[in-house]
């Protein structure tokens, strides 16, 4: 299988900067999932930078520690971008090419899965101030997820 | 994002990625991932294809509770049309 090595890509980006230092883990914590899926919560954490008009954006270079609540009902017209790092002109176009959030709202009316969450998490990647990172940041997001019952979270980054 | 996957799953909330950053999955190790090999920026799929992003999200959501081994990364089978941005890869 042919993929970009985005350590590379990243590295590239800074050539007169140290190499980053990646997270490396060996172990991986595990929670089994026991509850049918379509009975499931389901959350969605979106690191896009996706945001609601009405909200204020994302500072679109590096180090926003902060995240947006999408309301699960949110009309993709009042949606928008703040990020510099990637290519977005697509999911400009269709919000569900990074936050799916239409096509979710569609498994659950099937009943493949169980419903959605009232909001999902949303926020803009290039987070490099890990201290911050870990400390602050992902717990109020985790806290917003336990808030909400979710039985299955899935991640999307962009 | 790996590593908000890894705290959800610390506090007993399951988890399931999608990544179409393959290297930096395998650094991070979430708990589960299906990586989409496609550009960024089109992680859940390709624009206005909705069987294609509808595919997408049943496989990582309907897969989820098949993975039994703790950071498995599923590749799904899906191609871009042009894949550009692998000139380099």
């Amino acid at each position: 299988m042919k993929y970009l090595k985005y350590v590379d890509v990243v590295q590239s980006m800074f050539p007169d900067q140290p190499p980053y230092q990646w997270t490396v883990n060996d172990s991986v914590p595990w929670t089994p999932i026991v509850k049918p899926l379509a009975e499931s919560a389901v959350a969605m954490i979106s690191s896009s930078g996706m945001y609601r008009k009405d909200q204020a954006p994302f500072k679109p270079d590096k180090n926003d520690l902060s995240f947006r609540e999408i309301p699960a009902d949110t009309d993709v017209r009042d949606l928008a971008i703040s990020h510099d790092y990637y290519d977005h002109r697509d999911a400009e176009q269709d919000v569900n090419c990074v936050f799916p959030i239409e096509r979710l709202r569609e498994l659950a009316a099937e009943g493949f899965i169980g419903g959605l969450t009232p909001f999902h998490l949303t926020f803009m990647g290039r987070v490099f101030r890990k201290t911050q990172f870990l400390g602050e940041m992902i717990p109020a997001m985790t806290a917003r997820i336990e808030a909400m019952k979710a039985d299955l979270v899935l991640l999307v980054p962009a | 994002m790996g590593l908000i996957a890894r705290t959800l799953e610390e506090k007993g909330i399951p988890t399931v990625s999608l990544s179409s950053a393959y290297d930096l999955t395998t650094l991070v190790k979430p708990p589960r991932t299906f990586f989409i090999n496609y550009p960024l920026g089109h992680t859940s799929g390709k624009p206005f294809d909705r069987a294609n992003q509808t595919a997408i999200l049943k496989d990582a959501l309907g897969g989820a509770r098949e993975i039994n081994t703790p950071g498995a990364i599923v590749a799904l089978p899906y191609a871009w049309d042009d894949p550009f941005w692998l000139a380099g890869a």
